[in-house]
């Protein structure tokens, strides 16, 4: 019964702070249009670069053209969860260099959680209104389709943040790891949105585990394709141990951590 | 009057001498201060690593399905080579509308007018001392990458010749495309968007995925038509596969673009100019 209060807790703060974060930048409102506009486009042009690609090429290793709508709409669907939602994960390194994290440690919610929650970016709207958009218009999928395309964006938002949390912590240890960071999470998002059948050998056992390309992309498309338990086991299993390993990384991040005896505020 | 006219003759001479000094030695500082992060700029090439290598796999497998060796006048080989070679001037951009758009926004701007020297010539001189170095990093990791996987190079003289002219020239339209961007902080709130959905049709439209023939009809014609495709098709495209004919209307499609181009630029920094409010203080 307490788990569940708190439970419901958690997710009221992530609520509100979704909300505040969303009319904080709905302040600049032509801004906010332009950017999330742009970055529809944006996703709209690389699925044109597929469309002419099948329409040249038809078949690669039997995938077709909806098969990438739905690995385009799973993928910018959970990375646009991840950073409205949970924008403020990639700024942990810096935090972690700044001694930003002072503020955040005082408060009485989980800190990683507070940490990532803080801040949105508004571009990620546009992202949710392409996978969105293009899942519906384009896939033409059924109510239970529709229902597990919303369970399997949720985990693939929280595979994007816990590898981009496990990524920042590392700052933790190695001193400034922004620009691997963005590195490594640039690489996830480019292997997330190709067709996991044209990675052989070494590379795809990669993509399984150091980075986990194919839980975001391979298995969800899989899944929506024809659903099986035990891939849904796995997929639930993959997302739960990478939330694990990035909370893990956090803890044992947090104990090497220096104050930087920042004065900071949380309006 | 002669010996008037040589004398103004010589002054002039000597003040384009001069000015040309001044840049050289902005573009100098720039490429002396981005060799000093070397690591960092390795770093970054680093991703064209990742990207090259996941369109390689694309590409290795089409060639496989299809049983062809050759398509659209590409073999995988000479593929490969074309998207290092696009990939190398595209991952090499500064983030140059950022950098106007906050000296506009901070009043920075006011400070860098009131120096000896042209705002936009002092700043393509930095951009392009940044943009040098990424460039020729991409390109020696991007040929360590092909040769690796697909051997070497099916360059021929020309084309290697060819190549540095056709990529300063891309560079430049680059400049002047971000830069007018980045001035249009006198009147939006927000520029990123734009130089982003510039920076994206010039990867799709311009091939950077695939070269341009590689795309079905009509597409193929209008994306040929339109500016992006001398921005890194073309480029690209003439050092894998150098053809005489197509280099001379490279050379006159980038030099239109780059007049055309600089006039807007030319007009928008004048408007923009004289929205600059200066206060002492």
């Amino acid at each position: 019964m307490l788990s569940v209060k708190r439970l419901i807790s958690t997710l009221r703060l992530i609520a509100s702070y979704a909300v505040a974060n969303t009319q904080a930048v709905m302040e600049y409102r032509a801004a906010f249009i332009v950017q999330v506009l742009t970055m529809t486009a944006n996703d709209s042009l690389w699925l044109f670069f597929w469309w002419t690609y099948f329409h040249q090429f038809p078949l690669t290793n039997g995938w077709q053209i909806t098969d990438i709508v739905i690995l385009w709409a799973v993928s910018a669907c959970g990375f646009g969860i991840s950073a409205a939602v949970f924008g403020n994960a990639r700024q942990l390194s810096s935090l972690v260099m700044n001694g930003g994290l002072d503020a955040y440690l005082s408060m009485p919610r989980y800190s990683l959680l507070h940490v990532c929650i803080a801040a949105t970016d508004p571009t990620a709207w546009g992202d949710i209104l392409f996978a969105v958009g293009a899942y519906l218009f384009l896939v033409h999928p059924n109510a239970i389709h529709i229902v597990f395309f919303m369970v399997l964006v949720i985990m693939t938002s929280f595979i994007f943040t816990a590898f981009m949390v496990i990524l920042c912590s590392l700052a933790f240890f190695l001193g400034n790891t922004e620009g691997l960071a963005q590195q490594m999470f640039g690489a996830l998002i480019s292997f997330s949105t190709y067709p996991m059948d044209i990675f052989h050998g070494a590379v795809r056992l990669l993509l399984f585990t150091v980075m986990p390309a194919g839980f975001i992309s391979f298995i969800p498309l899989q899944l929506l394709r024809h659903f099986t338990w035990p891939l849904f086991g796995a997929m639930v299993g993959a997302t739960v141990l990478m939330v694990l390993i990035a909370v893990g990384m956090f803890e044992l991040g947090l104990r090497r951590y220096e104050s930087g005896n920042l004065l900071g505020m949380q309006a | 009057m002669d010996a008037v006219g040589v004398r103004s003759e010589r002054r002039v001479m000597q003040r384009w001498r001069l000015a040309l000094l001044k840049y050289a030695a902005v573009l100098r500082v720039s490429v002396e201060n981005n060799l000093a992060y070397m690591m960092e700029v390795f770093f970054r090439a680093l991703l064209l690593v990742v990207l090259v290598f996941i369109l390689s796999q694309l590409w290795k497998t089409t060639f496989a399905l299809h049983k062809e060796k050759i398509l659209s006048g590409f073999s995988i080989n000479t593929m490969i080579w074309y998207l290092i070679a696009a990939e190398s001037i595209a991952l090499s951009l500064p983030a140059l509308t950022k950098r106007i758009d906050q000296e506009v926004r901070s009043g920075q701007l006011a400070y860098l007018l009131g120096r000896p020297c042209s705002y936009i010539l002092y700043n393509f001189a930095h951009y392009l001392g940044e943009r040098l170095v990424r460039w020729s990093m991409n390109c020696l990791v991007g040929a360590g990458l092909a040769t690796l996987m697909v051997g070497w190079p099916p360059f021929t003289w020309q084309g290697l010749l060819a190549w540095p002219l056709v990529s300063l020239l891309a560079m430049s339209i680059d400049f002047v495309a971000y830069f007018c961007i980045g001035l249009f902080a006198f009147w939006f709130e927000e520029t990123q968007a734009f130089s982003f959905v510039f920076s994206r049709l010039t990867l799709v439209l311009g091939g950077v995925l695939a070269p341009l023939e590689i795309f079905p009809q009509p597409f193929r014609s209008i994306a040929l038509a339109l500016p992006f495709g001398a921005i890194l098709y073309g480029p690209a495209r003439t050092l894998v596969h150098f053809e005489v004919d197509r280099f001379y209307q490279l050379l006159l499609q980038q030099i239109l673009m780059l007049v055309i181009g600089g006039v807007i630029l030319l007009v928008i920094y004048r408007v923009a100019l004289r929205r600059v409010n200066i206060n002492g203080g």
